[in-house]
């Protein structure tokens, strides 16, 4: 009799074992599609792209065989690189601040906004996505230029003697890039602007609070964890754009990505072009660490959320 | 003098007015609970007093100041929320603080007066967790003390028990009570539960479309219903109609119901039918019929349902149910079968009169 529950028991965890293998299973088919395409597309060029960044490359023969760290030391030592370096950083910190400071307001108005108008903003707020990066820097380049839309209106109202070098600056690549990304900041922010229960507001009200008072005990403190996936995918996106800076700043304005450019398409420089590529990354991961690791030490309480 | 009086308030949403010119006087130190079904604008109500809604019309005073055109913040109320909307990325200690920091309290003070607040609601030893690593009635224990250390004129409860359960809702109730009468703090509490306001409430203020249709103490509002509303809302009523017979001078009538006769009281009479409400528990019966209960008359018992301390009899008679609630100490429910008839009778002065026209 013992026996025979001793078997049954034991043909219940064998069962189990086998739903939870097959569990596993379905986990990996789902994920096989995009996992190869990652893998294959993705991965692997990256890959390459790394080993070929520590070969030695000359102008006629092309590629070489040899192993060298040449591509970075040339690099990493080079002033006029480390001041493109500067910039792009310069430049992704910038954009990422005023997307924060121009979202954060839309996204409170829309997620306290309701039924059509909330569909309208919304729409409004991803409108700049929905019309090609190109057409949509070249409208800036109207706007911006020496006999643009805004130096003519400020030339005829007598504010200024001389058309203002706008385009081909850092601040018309700024002013592009904020334009681009700000919808994914709204959204982010909005996202965790949505979970905030709004009792938690009326609470800190009662209890004394003013708006203002509420807003950056409360409000703000809640929403750190939106703004942060804001400003990861922002700072990610603008330290590696490459067609707002190449149209809006030209090669006044060299970035990194317009720099692997460069090395990669005109000078057929594949190894110092993918160095330069690493390197950016690089610097991306770690500004982007130590961001939320100032976060994290700020707000605890959200990390426990 | 009333500590916190309401006169005439109205709220209007979308031109309908869902709070109608309701007024209220409230004693210091009362316990008044806001009782009604959803939507009859209880929760306006409370929204009004805390300052998160405007007042379309009349006003609010505490202590004789108006009230009504401040903002929340300067109102001096304390609120305890129905999901307890402690703030998350605080700790315990940091939630029932946060008032006092506001209000520049010194630091060894606020430190006192929380400990003080935390140990009121039993939960000292808590100060360093955050909300999410307590259970839903220790999170509604630190929104009371976070209510209360504030020292708040008034204290606002919005339905905070409904979002425990059932056993916990008990000895919260109690607990809120206790802490009330010991602090001695004028209160509202709003809830959808008439047990809940029967226990705890000094009087309640029962709701109904937008106004207040009765407010007494509990047991007034059980024994004495002023309306129909009231009557059917609290507890449980079995609805009868009577043809009038003969009326007599002091506003007492022969009613002729269920092939019955009986005197009762009527406030007034004006047709030739008349509406009585009664509780099931104050209809009785018994199998053998005796001289005393000459008003008896037969029903069948179509179903008995045994709910522990009592046992509740559907009792049918002239193609209408009745329902008694019987104790089960005053009447065994074994002795009484589905089937057997019953001689059902009760005291006249147990009928709640209707003012249903019907």
């Amino acid at each position: 009799m013992q026996a025979g529950i001793g078997t049954e028991h034991d043909l219940l965890l064998q069962q189990k074992k086998k739903n939870l293998n097959k569990k596993r299973l379905d986990t990996w088919l789902l994920l096989l599609p995009t996992l190869g395409i990652f893998i294959f597309f993705f991965l692997l060029p990256l890959f390459f792209l790394f080993i070929t960044s520590f070969k030695n490359f000359d102008a006629s023969t092309g590629v070489g065989n040899e192993w060298t760290l040449q591509n970075y030391i040339k690099f990493m030592s080079d002033p006029f690189y480390l001041g493109v370096v500067w910039r792009t950083v310069k430049i992704a910190l910038l954009t990422t601040l005023i997307t924060i400071m121009i979202s954060y307001p839309v996204a409170f108005q829309i997620s306290r906004s309701k039924g059509r108008t909330r569909n309208y903003l919304t729409l409004l707020v991803l409108s700049p996505l929905l019309i090609s990066m190109v057409i949509r820097c070249y409208g800036w380049v109207i706007l911006l230029s020496n006999n643009g839309v805004v130096n003519n209106t400020l030339l005829k109202l007598g504010w200024i003697d001389q058309p203002l070098t706008l385009l081909y600056t850092e601040l018309s690549v700024v002013i592009g890039m904020v334009h681009v990304l700000f919808p994914y900041m709204v959204l982010s922010i909005m996202g965790s602007l949505e979970k905030i229960d709004p009792s938690v507001i009326r609470a800190s009200q009662n209890l004394g609070a003013s708006s203002f008072r509420t807003f950056f005990s409360i409000l703000l403190p809640l929403t750190l964890p939106g703004v942060f996936a804001g400003s990861v995918m922002v700072f990610s996106l603008s330290v590696s754009s490459f067609v707002t800076p190449a149209i809006l700043g030209g090669p006044q304005v060299k970035v990194m990505s317009y720099l692997t450019y460069e090395q990669v398409a005109v000078m057929l420089n594949w190894p110092y072009g993918g160095a330069i590529g690493f390197l950016l990354i690089l610097i991306a991961t770690i500004t982007i660490i130590a961001y939320s690791k100032i976060l994290a030490r700020s707000e605890k309480g959200v990390a426990i959320q | 003098m009333s500590y916190l009086s309401l006169e005439n308030v109205v709220k209007t949403f979308n031109k309908t007015e869902v709070v109608k010119k309701l007024s209220l006087d409230i004693q210091k130190g009362e316990l008044v609970s806001f009782l009604g079904p959803s939507g009859c604008g209880k929760t306006t109500t409370l929204n009004m007093i805390a300052g998160f809604l405007e007042v379309d019309g009349g006003k609010i005073e505490v202590d004789g100041k108006p009230v009504h055109l401040l903002p929340p913040n300067k109102r001096e109320m304390g609120m305890v929320f129905q999901n307890y909307a402690l703030f998350p990325h605080m700790t315990v200690f940091d939630n029932v603080a946060y008032g006092l920091k506001l209000r520049k309290v010194p630091k060894n003070e606020i430190n006192k007066r929380v400990l003080e607040a935390l140990e009121m609601v039993r939960l000292a030893g808590y100060e360093k967790r955050y909300p999410k690593e307590l259970s839903g009635g220790q999170q509604q224990r630190v929104s009371l003390a976070r209510a209360l250390v504030i020292k708040p004129k008034v204290l606002l409860l919005d339905e905070p028990l409904s979002n425990l359960d059932a056993k916990l809702r008990q000895e919260m109730r109690e607990e809120i009570v206790d802490i009330q009468k010991q602090v001695g703090i004028t209160t509202i509490f709003v809830t959808h539960d008439q047990e809940e306001a029967l226990a705890i409430s000094d009087r309640i203020a029962v709701m109904y479309e937008g106004r207040i249709e009765q407010v007494d103490d509990p047991a007034s509002i059980y024994n004495h219903p002023k309306t129909d509303f009231v009557s059917q809302f609290i507890g449980e009523v079995n609805h009868i109609q009577g043809k009038v017979l003969e009326t007599y001078e002091n506003k007492k009538c022969k009613l002729h119901f269920f092939g019955n006769e009986q005197i009762v009281s009527v406030p007034s009479v004006k047709n030739s039918e008349v509406h009585f409400f009664i509780r099931p528990e104050k209809i009785q019966i018994a199998l053998a019929e005796s001289n005393e209960r000459n008003e008896a008359f037969q029903t069948k018992v179509e179903r008995k349902m045994f709910l522990g301390a009592k046992t509740r009899y559907i009792l049918k008679v002239h193609d209408r149910h009745l329902i008694a609630d019987i104790s089960n100490t005053v009447l065994n429910p074994t002795e009484i079968k589905e089937g057997n008839s019953v001689y059902t009778y009760w005291n006249p002065e147990d009928l709640l009169p209707s003012r249903m026209a019907r």
